[in-house]
């Protein structure tokens, strides 16, 4: 699977005309409503919004998580919703890394098998590298001496850093980051931040959800949605 | 070095350590079983024939009215005939304590040193027995309650009482096993025959044929040409008797048994294909973010599966391995009892290479393919479908049952909650109940079965309504006969009936027979009884009971039915009545359990075509008694009384002594049933347990919400008990359901071997309260554990689950 390249114009991400659509027993929901959205390579871009505005389904569909109802998601030239699930699962594990709110490390791994598993299921380093290459990752997010402990034994900041160090694992273009200070004291949230914006300076690009409006002075753009729309940071730039 | 996904395969193992122990262990008693009873069938079928074969059966014995050197000598250079040999066969009588007696086949060999057909081996004693003595097979030693070097007194049917020495037993695996015919065998020399009276010589020309000898039809054919050849030399040939051909006599009854462990087995196995795809789903549910988390990071669809399919093919394979040992030793254990039983020497125990093959076949296969469908739906779960599972099926959410039970008032919350709970997983709810009924249903055949067994017999035997029959070896004058036995104190009814040996036949043809050489298995009797007897009440399966004026009617019962399937009513048959063929209207059919063969006639036309009007050759005979020891006592007195007047009695069958008889051939079966039962029982209370522990295991984020909203641990245990409860009590009606085709198909197969007819429904009321006591208390224990470890669980653990 090819990596990530840019769009002719210039976005590692495009959102063409994309809606979204949710049967319920009160009838169909339209959580996104033609929405067109361009990221650029480097960019570090805030999707705020209220609860239900439509953040979350807006990222699932970045990662291929979810299926547009209409419209097309391209990401690094390709049109995700054109691949199959297998082919979603390889391409999303080699190009972008996801972290989520609640961490989701898996608890029978330690941290650093967390981090070496992308690699695993990817098939992305020689075997003999991939624990040297885990516990550089842990380095520089600042866990590596919890590596041989297992998830529960450490602190919601730690265990996010660490999911940070899984979801760089494969060295992807992009990372995608779910609410991942929404459980984190401000503290530990501010570190989390430094850290995805010192990313964005190594060239990765980092799209967040968030419903926190403080984040501004972290990232170069922010996107906010309501009731489905874009109400405001379409563009691609860095000109938040 | 392991790559962390295998890793967190055996982590997953580790953590849900008791759950994978219940289910390695249900498992593993499954394929223990089945490999156990491959292995005793493997071994007992192979003995058994290879011990019947090595007797050098006869393909068929003619009964003849002399049978000399030089017959023996022609009949061997006859074509078709690989070997004959002449021998004699001579029901006696011998006294194993004061005023009882036992049945003894005494069979007569000219020369035991030149055994050559129906062969047996010496064990113990002097070999040939000398002039006045006997030797004895080795399992009718002590039916004769009697030693080696000890005397019996003997009576035949025209000699005198002599004390005969016990010389040495042997070992003749071509007859049933003494215990369970409740006779003796003996084998004597012409020369002690002649010195217990009897004048008779050899009468019996046992042949071996030489083409096709495992066809009955070849077999029959080559007997005759050799009984016509043996006519023209001024012979008479009385009957032909060809046993069905390499078949030991209880052939069947083994097949009966080696049948119901394996469907047993299977059926475990069966519980445990269900157990497993119980546990897989239920840790597919648990672990669905998991997968979604795994799948978000790059793990495909065929990753996935292939870590799970590995987990059910550890799991597998540890029981397989646990349960290989065990089994290849019972399995010979068992090979070895029931060989005993048989009567027949284990020679070697060694287990086939197939049946390894078929253990490994079950253990490993059958789990993977039932955990096939439910892991392939779990791997290609969406991360969407995974990270957004509540677990709850939304389908059955707020409508059908669930909106009723939601609706219903008056009832405690916390239970209506736990039913709502149990209905809205529906997955997990249809294999848990699934699973439960099955195990239910399976332990409540085994003892329906069991019981259907006892009341067959019971219902069979109490068809006969007399105390005891006494055959007698010449015909006597009926009327002094009735008058004598009825004089005996406590004598109610004596009735006089008819008794003869005999086989389909057509004018012209000698008649053919399949008795084997004891007389007894495969016989077919004539029986004649009187007018508006009481003293049979078989069942009618068709047809009708003979009347009084019936003159040329006859009743079948269902294994002279089976002998002769393409009977019906209304049909006329020949059946030869000593050595003539008479011609027969079969008028009914019916069942009667604890006899061979045999076709009923009314009395007085048998005694005419018989030629025997106004005698009788047997008397059936019912006491006043009310127990069994007064009864003894009364039948005693009525054979000292014949004995000293003269009366020679072949054969006594007491009730109580066909009983005993008819029991003992089928009390293995039954305690294999009982056993079978048992084991169904462990294997569904191992799966009650991992599955209902599995249930609230992946619940435990849901106690963290209850908690969280101020649900206290009670109220927890209280949900999950009452929920355990009511799919246990559920299980219950469906597995009493599901009971009955299962007893009646069971019931049907086992029958049908053993009796020739399928087994009633039964239903065990007794199976039904053991197994509600065990799943009802077993399911509410089974969640109340769990969920108990569960509750003390923080909220923020709980929650933190995934």
């Amino acid at each position: 699977m090819a990596n990530l390249s840019d769009q002719p114009n210039g976005a590692l991400v495009e959102l063409r005309g994309v809606t979204k659509t949710f049967p319920t027993a009160a009838g169909t929901f339209t959580a996104l409503k033609e929405i067109n959205l361009q990221v650029n390579r480097s960019e570090f871009v805030a999707i705020v919004g209220k609860s239900g505005s439509g953040k979350s389904t807006l990222l699932n569909l970045l990662v291929g998580i979810d299926r547009p109802s209409a419209g097309q998601v391209i990401v690094g030239g390709a049109a995700i919703q054109s691949l199959n699930q297998d082919q979603i699962a390889l391409w999303r594990g080699r190009n972008v890394g996801v972290v989520f709110q609640f961490f989701q490390l898996l608890p029978t791994l330690t941290v650093i098998e967390n981090v070496v598993l992308p690699m695993d299921f990817c098939n992305t380093y020689p075997v003999r590298e991939r624990r040297a290459r885990a516990m550089r990752l842990l380095e520089q997010v600042g866990v590596a001496e919890q590596a041989d402990k297992l998830p529960a034994n450490l602190s919601g900041g730690q265990q996010q850093r660490a999911a940070i160090a899984r979801a760089l694992a494969n060295d992807p273009s992009m990372l995608v980051a779910d609410e991942p200070t929404g459980n984190l004291d401000s503290n530990t949230a501010d570190a989390v931040m430094q850290l995805f914006q010192d990313l964005t300076a190594t060239g990765k690009t980092v799209v967040m959800v968030t419903h926190e409006r403080e984040v501004t002075r972290w990232v170069t753009r922010t996107v906010t949605l309501a009731d489905g729309k874009i109400v405001n940071g379409a563009k691609g730039g860095h000109d938040a | 070095m392991l790559s962390p996904r295998w890793k967190k395969l055996v982590r997953d193992l580790w953590l849900a350590r008791g759950r994978t122990a219940m289910m390695i262990a249900a498992i593993a008693v499954s394929v223990f079983s089945v490999g156990m009873v491959l292995s005793t069938y493997a071994i007992i079928a192979r003995e058994t024939r290879q011990n019947y074969l090595g007797t050098n059966p006869a393909s068929a014995t003619l009964e003849l009215d002399r049978v000399d050197d030089a017959l023996v000598r022609s009949a061997r250079q006859r074509p078709g005939i690989a070997n004959a040999e002449a021998r004699a066969t001579l029901l006696a009588r011998a006294q194993v304590a004061p005023d009882e007696w036992r049945p003894l086949l005494l069979f007569v060999v000219n020369d035991f040193n030149a055994l050559q057909i129906s062969a047996f081996r010496a064990e113990q004693g002097a070999f040939p027995p000398p002039t006045g003595t006997m030797l004895v097979e080795r399992a009718a030693v002590s039916m004769l309650n009697t030693r080696i070097g000890e005397q019996v007194v003997v009576k035949t049917p025209n000699g005198a009482r002599r004390a005969v020495t016990v010389a040495g037993s042997i070992h003749d695996p071509g007859v049933a096993p003494a215990w369970q015919e409740r006779a003796g065998y003996g084998y004597i020399t012409p020369a002690t025959l002649a010195w217990l009276g009897e004048t008779g010589g050899l009468d019996e020309l046992k042949i071996v044929v030489r083409d096709q000898p495992m066809d009955a039809n070849a077999i029959e054919s080559t007997a005759r040409d050799l009984a016509g050849w043996i006519q023209t030399q001024g012979y008479t040939v009385k009957e032909i008797q060809i046993p069905p051909p390499g078949k030991h006599p209880h052939e069947n009854q083994t097949i009966a048994l080696v049948t119901l462990i394996l469907i047993f087995s299977l059926m475990s196995l069966v519980l445990s294909a269900i157990l497993v795809a119980a546990m897989i789903n239920g840790m597919l549910a648990q672990q669905i973010r998991q997968i979604g988390v795994m799948k978000t990071i790059g793990a495909r669809t065929n990753q996935i599966a292939t870590l799970y399919l590995a987990l059910i093919l550890v799991i597998s394979g540890i029981a397989f391995v646990l349960s290989l040992a065990p089994s290849m030793v019972v399995g010979r254990a068992f090979a070895a009892a029931v060989g005993n039983l048989l009567n027949v020497n284990i020679v070697s125990d060694e287990i086939p290479v197939w049946v390894f093959l078929a253990q490994a076949g079950a253990g490993l296969l059958i789990p993977v393919l039932v955990a096939f469908v439910p892991i392939l739906r779990g791997s290609r779960v969406t991360v969407y479908q995974a990270i957004t599972d509540y677990g709850v099926s939304q389908e059955s959410y707020g409508r059908g049952i669930d909106r009723f039970l939601g609706a219903w008032r008056g009832m405690d919350r916390k239970f209506l909650l736990a039913l709502r709970n149990t209905f809205r997983r529906r997955g997990r709810f249809a294999l848990t109940l699934g699973l439960l009924a099955a195990a239910g249903a399976m332990f409540i055949t085994g003892l329906n079965v069991a019981a259907a067994w006892e009341r067959n017999l019971t219902d069979g035997l109490a068809a006969r309504r007399y105390d005891v029959e006494i055959r007698l070896s010449r015909p006597e004058l009926t009327a002094p006969l009735l008058e004598c036995i009825g004089k005996v104190a406590g004598v109610k009814t004596v009735e006089a009936w008819g008794n003869e040996s005999t086989g389909m036949t057509k004018p012209g043809e000698i008649d053919v027979v399949n008795t084997y050489p004891d007389g007894g298995h495969g016989s077919f009797t004539l029986r004649a009884t009187p007018p508006q007897t009481e003293l049979v009440k078989f069942p009618v399966l068709s047809g009708r009971w003979l009347n009084s004026s019936d003159t040329d009617a006859v009743v079948l019962n269902h294994y002279a039915l089976a002998l002769f399937p393409n009977i019906a009513i209304g049909d006329r048959i020949e059946l030869a009545v000593q050595g003539k063929p008479t011609t027969w209207r079969v008028v009914g059919i019916v069942r009667e359990i604890g006899s061979p063969a045999a076709a009923y006639v009314n009395y007085d036309a048998f005694a005419n075509i018989s030629g025997q009007s106004g005698m009788t050759r047997a008397v059936r005979v019912v006491t006043s008694a009310q127990d069994a020891k007064r009864r003894g006592e009364i039948i005693h007195a009525v054979e000292r009384l014949l004995n000293e007047s003269d009366v020679s009695v072949a054969m006594l069958i007491s009730d109580t002594e066909l009983r005993t008889a008819v029991g003992e051939h089928i009390a293995i079966l039954i305690t294999l049933l009982i056993l079978m039962a048992v084991a169904m029982a462990i294997v569904g209370v191992l799966g009650l347990s991992a599955t209902m522990s599995t249930n609230v295991v992946e619940r435990t984020r849901e106690f963290g919400v209850i908690q969280t909203i101020g649900g206290t641990s009670r109220a927890i245990l209280h949900i999950v008990t009452s929920e355990g409860t009511f799919i246990g009590a559920l299980s219950l009606v469906l597995a009493i359901i599901l009971s009955l085709p299962l007893s009646l198909t069971v019931g049907n197969v086992i029958g049908t071997l053993a009796f020739r007819a399928p087994l009633p429904l039964v239903v065990s009321p007794l199976a039904i309260l053991i197994w509600g006591v065990i799943v009802l208390s077993g399911a509410a224990l089974a969640s109340a554990l769990p969920a108990w470890s569960a509750s003390r669980l923080t909220i923020r653990e709980t929650l933190a689950y995934i």
